[in-house]
């Protein structure tokens, strides 16, 4: 039975929609709320791939999949699911990597839109540059805790993903978690789910143990998933939580540090194909780091505490500090009562012990420099969850962005944040911002004043009069924060630079460069230039483009979080989020698990 | 969230959006309640409803997949008519949604809903239209907030020492608010003619007016 579905499409595009043949690159999160949507609003041919298997912990978002599917491929599952309410659908799921070189550029060829629901940096990058190369447009998207955002990516048109620098990821796959990690933030994320394994609230989008299900793991797709079926149905038999583990030895610090730094490690080198190409781990043993010479000079002892948080410490060090984080953890948990739970602090201050000693010496463990508490406190204090309906939102921004392009309207395209909000809110971080031009008429853009200015959101820079030159004074009174913004346009296009900002090509040229980025030195002064994009002719609105899987907050909380609290005065270059980004790194960072 | 149970009304496209994010939440709760029969349409508005549906109560085929979604939240199907239930059926509820009611219908249900404390949501979607309102009665509710580090003025303190305090500062504190929402009534019979009233016209989307 095949209901037309024009309704409210129009049956040209209705047609379009039909015949168009997608492929949708993941089916995690976003792929499966993507996959309903795209079968609702009648595409009928698509392509879905996905290298992972079903774990437990996704159950919670990806509704596609049900306990029963747990260890089956995903890409396999969804596609299933999706038939059991439209069987009509013509849907073909590939259980591999979109790395192998089978999917090459005539592969992408085939489709008439390609959209990404990826969870990490590598796969975004390859895909990005297959459809250039295929010349087929791509819908970039990620998702980040409340916020998430949407990028149509056009060849000729629009800029592609790698063309801004981006700043570091802040998602990780479960298998970077537990099985490979490269970075102290990856150990940092580990400890703190150790700590709520052990003493907190456990949930299963926290596993630490080495997972045998990791697709990198194995020699073949259908290997891997033979393994998570195996190590499923080992789980259903010996399943025993880590916390009922722990309470059975007493939470014996020797007990757990040989198995979490010495036993999983070991387990881990036997899985050899993730360390074909990566220096592998190496196990510790209690007794040989209790030998060990103190390689801290004593005379650091002797320091005042405020500089001791910034000290780094031997391995010893944090041996001894991992054990004595865990009696007085168990003590206190034990005064809490029977079903007790702890809640992470990271002012706690054996709470911050736990986590610092256990990150350190996991980082020890993977040949990573071990950091100071006072790093890793900032690091570890900034972790956002996957939220459900986040994805569910931006599926729907994808399909609509889908539509728009199928229309042939790919010029009213537009990088979609998940939350809306002008340009000084994000790339300055005012929280308050009052925006005037600086030609002494004072014409306001922007106020403070709520619901002032709204008017002006939807209306274009031009209309302000805003030209190549124009200068505009942004201040914030709550941060005590001053910026003169340079607007910079710019008709030329260097010869190395292939893409442009997304903007409304006008009608009569072909895409209009408006590039003044790299006329613009500084790094990421992208962002900064984004007022200049907008007063090319026929301009879009004040949208941004961001970071892979990094929305905007307009919460004015979350402005204040990412902020730096100083004073600039008069700054007249056009400052940059990424420079921000770097200088704050260490303290406001956010960070999110898929 | 984990102790109360919703009342859904409506299970058309929007109805079964909401419906899979309440169950995957994880709900204690939740009561689908339709009184119309698959159409046609409805199985490519929504995919709760099995293949094969048409005719079928719309709750009551929506029953089983939505169960699936998490077998931890108690989902129950109703195939009466919202508009034949009396007052005494709503009360049983923390919290009622409603979609494709009509005006009357939705008027009646926030009055009830307000009268007993019971937070009550509305939306529906009309092509690429769509609304949501809510009215939560008096709602407490916390939120956190940072404290907002004081820049320290540089005097006397030795360097390292006095930047440090400043970055450590990022405290977090929970603040209680309270918020009264208006109810449906209200909201769709504003006094166009007070100030307020016409400061805010500025703001509001042409799409109010279509409801």
């Amino acid at each position: 039975m095949s209901v037309p579905v024009s309704g409210p499409l129009g049956s040209e595009l209705a047609e379009a929609v039909a015949q168009a043949r997608l492929l949708v690159v993941g089916a995690g999160g976003i792929g499966c709320e993507l996959l309903k949507d795209l079968v609702l609003t009648g595409f009928s041919n698509i392509d879905v791939i996905d290298l992972d298997t079903i774990d437990v912990s996704n159950l919670n978002r990806q509704f596609l999949f049900q306990k029963k599917h747990v260890g089956r491929s995903k890409a396999q599952v969804a596609k299933e699911s999706v038939l059991q309410f439209y069987p009509e659908a013509n849907i073909i799921a590939y259980h591999d990597s979109i790395m192998n070189p089978d999917y090459n550029v005539e592969f992408f060829r085939q489709f008439t839109l390609v959209m990404n629901a990826l969870d990490n940096r590598a796969a975004r990058n390859h895909v990005n540059r297959m459809c250039l190369a295929a010349d087929v447009p791509l819908i970039e998207s990620g998702t980040a805790g409340y916020l998430g955002q949407v990028t149509v990516i056009k060849k000729g048109v629009t800029e592609c993903y790698e063309c801004h620098p981006k700043p570091t990821q802040k998602t990780f796959p479960g298998c970077t978690i537990r099985n490979t990690p490269s970075e102290p933030i990856h150990c940092i994320v580990w400890a703190k789910y150790l700590f709520n394994q052990l003493f907190g609230e456990e949930d299963a989008d926290q596993e630490v143990s080495p997972d045998r299900a990791d697709p990198e793991a194995a020699w073949e797709p259908a290997e891997a998933e033979a393994r998570a079926r195996a190590s499923n149905e080992d789980g259903e038999i010996k399943r025993v939580s880590t916390k009922e583990w722990a309470k059975s030895t007493g939470y014996d610090p020797v007990k757990l540090f040989t198995k979490l730094f010495k036993d999983d490690i070991r387990y881990l080198l036997t899985m050899d194909k993730l360390w074909r190409k990566r220096k592998p781990p190496v196990p510790l043993d209690w007794a040989e780091v209790q030998n060990q010479e103190k390689s801290v000079p004593d005379q650091q002892n002797e320091s005042s505490s405020v500089l001791k948080d910034q000290q780094v410490l031997d391995v010893k060090s944090y041996a001894h500090l991992f054990s004595k984080s865990v009696e007085t953890l168990r003590l206190h948990l034990a005064e809490k009562g029977d079903g007790a739970e702890l809640i992470w602090d990271k002012d706690d201050p054996s709470a911050m012990d736990f986590v610092t000693s256990a990150a350190n010496l996991r980082m020890h463990v993977f040949s990573m420099n071990m950091k100071s508490r006072f790093d890793i406190k900032s690091m570890a204090g900034n972790i956002i969850p996957a939220i459900a309906t986040t994805n569910a939102i931006i599926a729907g921004l994808i399909v609509l962005e889908g539509l728009k392009i199928l229309s042939g309207k790919i010029d009213q395209c537009r990088t979609v944040s998940g939350n809306k909000t002008l340009i000084v809110k994000e790339k300055f971080a005012m929280v308050a911002p009052d925006v005037q031009i600086d030609d002494g008429k004072g014409t306001i853009l922007i106020s403070s004043e709520e619901g002032e200015t709204e008017a002006n959101n939807h209306r274009k820079l031009s209309d302000f009069g805003i030209r190549n030159g124009t200068r505009l004074q942004a201040d914030d009174f709550l941060q005590d924060y001053t910026l003169l913004i340079n607007v910079l346009h710019s008709e030329d296009l260097e010869k190395d630079v292939e893409f442009e900002v997304v903007g409304d090509a006008p009608e009569k040229v072909g895409p209009k460069p408006s590039e003044p980025t790299s006329k613009n030195i500084t790094n990421g002064s992208d962002d900064g230039a984004q007022p200049s994009t907008s007063t090319a002719p026929d301009q879009d609105d004040l949208y941004i483009i961001d970071s892979e899987d990094e929305g905007h907050s307009s919460n004015a909380d979350e402005a204040e979080n990412k902020s730096l609290k100083r004073k600039l005065e008069d700054k007249e270059c056009v400052s940059t989020k990424r420079a921000r980004m770097e200088q704050t790194e260490e303290q406001d960072e956010i960070i999110a698990l898929d | 969230m984990r102790a109360s149970r919703v009342l859904l009304v409506g299970l058309r496209g929007l109805g079964a959006e909401v419906a899979k994010n309440l169950i995957l939440a994880g709900v204690r709760g939740l009561t689908m309640l339709d009184h119309h029969q698959v159409s046609p349409e409805d199985t490519r508005a929504q995919f709760l409803v099995p293949a094969g549906s048409v005719g079928r109560n719309r709750a009551e085929a929506s029953l089983e997949r939505a169960q699936n979604l998490n077998p931890m939240v108690d989902v129950k199907a109703d195939p009466e008519n919202v508009e034949s239930k009396p007052e005494a059926f709503f009360t049983q509820f923390d919290a009622v949604c409603v979609t494709c009611c009509s005006r009357d219908a939705m008027l009646r249900i926030d009055h009830i809903c307000h009268k007993n404390g019971i937070k009550f949501f509305a939306g529906d979607v009309f092509g690429y239209h769509g609304y949501a309102f809510a009215d939560l009665g008096e709602h407490d509710f916390v939120e956190e907030k940072t404290k907002v580090a004081k820049a320290n003025s540089p005097a006397v303190e030795d360097g390292p020492g006095a930047k440090r305090a400043k970055l450590d500062s990022a405290e977090t504190t929970m603040v209680k608010k309270r918020v009264r929402f208006c109810p449906l009534k209200d909201a769709l019979n504003p006094d166009w003619s007070s100030e307020q009233a016409q400061a805010a016209l500025k703001r509001t989307s042409s799409d109010f007016f279509l409801l």
